[in-house]
């Protein structure tokens, strides 16, 4: 079962298109798996659609005082030229047919979120029981992957400067707090030092924006390769 | 079909404070569009819609031709793909809304990373958007709506709340347009949001 959910500033972000792509994919592919979140994202959708649209006529004009300028009359645009142009093709859009598309880690195929459908991703690197898979979304600081973990692998004790979003696709892995399914989506801060590992294997999709720092013993010396991970 | 049948109002009554939306108008102008082309009904939803839409794109967008462009292509979606649009499932305002969404989410992401890989319709599918209401989830508290919870505030602190998380003004737009100092506006939306919290229970982390 899930138990690990986007915090309510989350889902209202996402709902508000401000996140960035990463995360926003993120949130979907957890939403697809959660009904819970799935439904409190309608409302939620809901309730700012409402809000947006009556925005103009109803909270707004009780503060305008310097409102000299009707918008739809402003010269730089036109509504109606706009209308006449919109409405002079008669071409429908049919939602483009969603094809699931599969990965391969350790000879093992996963069928992809439909999220992820139109990113590209680099080429699998591997390190002892990780593979990753960059996802190439080119947001600056933010490093997006798929993450494998073939059976008894796991990764080193570690913690992080910025956040770290790990969100299971497949399999399970456990940690120092506790134990993490399918569908749960763990979202940790630098305050958190973690050793995710995973018995049974398991394939995540993980949004970081800083390298890992490994902050134990021997695997200190892999500092310079955190960011090869997340 | 029976379009008028069909029109669902939306649950979202609370957040209303003076003007109603007249959804089943809507709703049947958008099956109007869907069903028989009907560019009348296209002019009533734009002139309901557009303004509106520049006026939130213009907050999003410093440049004008790109607010304008929100607006051409938001609307522009409404007319070439209003056949998605599932009344069971929802508010027209909802389902324009999500269009517009997309439409600003794909455009920042062109602006800021120059990439035009048009990713929102697969994070937030037009034609599955917005959940049935039929799918009822009671074992949560979800089910017992943020909006309840928002109005059980008192009126000074609802106010900051609106106005910040559901009309997108900043902190500071707030305070003058409440006539109010930005410290209140802070400390009302602090005590606000521990409020909020503990009534939908933080339960996440």
């Amino acid at each position: 079962m899930i138990k690990h959910h986007p915090t309510f500033e989350l889902l209202k972000s996402f709902v508000d298109g401000e996140l960035p792509a990463s995360l926003s994919a993120g949130i979907a592919i957890h939403a697809d798996m959660c009904p819970t979140c799935q439904h409190q994202i309608a409302q939620l959708t809901e309730q700012v659609a409402e809000a947006n649209f009556e925005f103009e006529e109803t909270f707004l004009d009780r503060f305008i005082v310097d409102e000299g300028e009707d918008i739809a009359d402003m010269p730089a645009i036109s509504f109606e030229q706009m209308i006449d142009n919109i409405t002079s093709t008669d071409e429908l859009v049919e939602p483009e047919v969603k094809t699931p598309k599969q990965v391969t880690f350790n000879e093992q195929s996963y069928v992809l979120p439909t999220a992820l459908n139109n990113m590209q991703f680099s080429k699998t690197a591997n390190i002892g029981k990780l593979s990753r898979a960059r996802i190439q979304l080119d947001e600056d600081e933010i490093h997006t992957s798929l993450l494998h973990i073939a059976p008894g692998g796991g990764v080193p004790e570690h913690t992080h400067k910025g956040f770290e979003l790990t969100l299971l696709l497949e399999g399970s892995f456990d940690d120092e707090n506790g134990h993490y399914e399918k569908g749960d989506f763990i979202m940790l801060s630098g305050d958190h030092q973690h050793h995710p590992v995973s018995t049974e294997g398991c394939l995540c999709y993980t949004v970081a924006n800083d390298a890992l720092h490994f902050t134990q013993g021997i695997n200190k010396l892999l500092n310079p390769i955190g960011s090869f991970i997340y | 079909m029976q379009t008028n049948l069909l029109c669902t109002k939306t649950n979202a009554k609370s957040i209303k404070m003076s003007n109603e939306i007249d959804h089943a108008q809507l709703c049947l102008k958008l099956n109007a569009v869907a069903q028989k082309r009907d560019k009348q009904a296209f002019t009533v939803l734009f002139k309901f819609f557009a303004p509106k839409i520049l006026r939130i794109a213009r907050g999003k967008f410093p440049n004008e031709a790109q607010a304008n462009e929100v607006v051409q292509e938001t609307m522009s979606n409404v007319w070439r793909k209003a056949h998605l649009f599932n009344a069971d499932k929802g508010a027209a305002t909802t389902w324009v809304y999500t269009v517009m969404r997309n439409v600003t989410f794909d455009m920042l992401r062109k602006i800021k990373g120059n990439k035009e890989d048009n990713l929102s319709d697969d994070i937030w599918p037009i034609a599955e958007s917005m959940v049935s209401e039929d799918d009822c989830y009671d074992d949560h508290l979800a089910q017992d709506n943020l909006l309840n919870v928002i109005d059980s505030l008192p009126e000074a602190q609802r106010e900051v709340v609106k106005g910040f998380y559901f009309m997108e003004m900043s902190q500071e737009q707030l305070a003058i347009k409440l006539n109010l100092p930005l410290g209140t506006i802070k400390s009302r939306l602090r005590l606000a949001l521990a409020k909020l919290k503990v009534q939908l229970g933080e339960d996440h982390d």
